[in-house]
């Protein structure tokens, strides 16, 4: 059996030999870019988080809704507050964040109820009696409403609560934060969606 | 002469068995692309509609789990939301268009077939097919090489002597050299 070993092991230096430089290299630079284009891949996708969902619906028009009310009786349409810049934002009575961001959507209210700037808030998957009595807890003196079927939070994209949306008086969804908001971030997103804002 | 005829009626035969795998390899590919290109029978009832929908997006609120198999209250009320829309006769690529709308492609649990998403459903089929161009060149490189490297003096050549008639395992001139190498060195061994 050794015979053909050795052999094929003399036969293949002049199979090498014989061949062009091209003939060697060119396959070794394709798998070279192969390589280096998965590795490029891999870096970048395990740089990124996986959690984190972009935002998709900044620009575009905010989805009607009419709601009825949970702290009194009567509802509240997108349509009837045209022309205003309306802060939607999506709570439960059940979310820690929501008590976290309170202080600021609270400051946030009082700087801007006077200038025609509409607050409501959509409980999200929540009873009513419990959500009622998280409000009252917390002061809340926005417009709180119900979403049945959480129908209205699915059309706005809402992965959890909080989340906010800013739009603007011609009714485009102009800003949305994931998570608590801060007074100074949503105080900018305000004044970039009012008339004469940037 | 008769072992040429036999020689020829080999290669004819393993001709045709290599063609006949290869039909049924092809056969093969095609009926996994058919299935899986006809999916799923249609479904006929409201639920069997909704989680058809369902199937195909992701819960946003789980790790790796469609909304038709998550029991979170989220996914429960995209699927109501899915039935009071396919009873309000919105069909099924408008209200997979609503959820793209609301939470973009990220929802969809299979990446869209058009734009940059194209090329995670081309590059495997080209991959594959690039790979199958591979073996078939390497393949044929082998078997043409094979008998140069084999000296006589193998198992082969021995199984070739002891019978003149085999099937050819080495092409007519290599088999011609063969036969004049073992005259050349004696072949005192010859049986007869």
């Amino acid at each position: 059996m050794s015979e053909p070993s050795s052999e094929i092991t003399a036969r293949h230096p002049t199979r090498l030999g014989g061949r062009s430089p091209a003939a060697v290299w060119i396959p070794v630079g394709v798998v070279v870019v192969i390589v280096a284009l998965l590795a490029a891949l891999f870096a970048f996708g395990l740089g990124r988080n996986p959690t984190v969902v972009q935002p998709v619906d900044l620009g575009k028009m905010a989805p009607a809704f009419r709601l009825a009310r949970l702290d009194r009786t009567g509802t509240v349409s997108l349509g009837s507050m045209r022309g205003q810049v309306v802060v939607l934002n999506f709570w439960a009575s059940w979310c820690a964040d929501c008590v976290v961001e309170n202080k600021a959507l609270q400051a946030v209210f009082d700087r801007y109820r006077d200038q025609g700037v509409q607050f409501v808030g959509v409980s999200f998957e929540d009873q009513s009696g419990t959500a009622r009595g998280f409000a009252k807890q917390m002061g809340i003196r926005w417009s709180l409403v119900s979403d049945p079927g959480t129908a209205t939070a699915i059309d706005y994209g809402v992965t959890g609560v909080p989340e906010t949306f800013v739009i603007s008086p011609d009714g485009h969804i102009v800003a949305k934060t994931i998570g608590p908001v801060t007074y100074p971030e949503l105080s900018e997103q305000i004044a970039n969606a009012m008339p004469g804002g940037a | 002469m008769g072992g040429e005829g036999g020689r020829a009626a080999g290669r004819t035969a393993r001709t045709v068995a290599a063609g006949v795998l290869a039909a049924a390899l092809v056969a093969a590919a095609a009926a996994i692309v058919v299935i899986a290109a006809r999916g799923a029978p249609a479904p006929t009832t409201l639920q069997e509609r909704v989680r058809a929908v369902a199937i195909g997006l992701r819960c946003p609120v789980c790790q790796d789990l469609s909304v038709a198999d998550s029991p979170a209250p989220l996914a429960q009320a995209m699927r109501a939301k899915i039935a009071s829309e396919l009873q309000a006769g919105t069909s099924p690529g408008a209200i997979r268009r609503q959820f793209v709308r609301a939470y973009g492609s990220w929802i969809l649990m299979a990446p869209p077939r058009s734009g940059l998403s194209l090329v995670v459903w081309i590059l495997p089929i080209v991959l594959a097919l690039a790979g199958c161009a591979l073996a078939v060149i390497a393949i044929r490189r082998w078997t043409r090489d094979r008998p140069e490297t084999r000296p006589a003096g193998t198992a082969a050549a021995q199984d070739l002597r002891a019978r003149p008639d085999a099937p050819d395992e080495l092409s007519a001139s290599d088999r011609r050299l063969l036969e004049r190498a073992l005259a050349a060195s004696g072949a005192s061994e010859d049986p007869e």
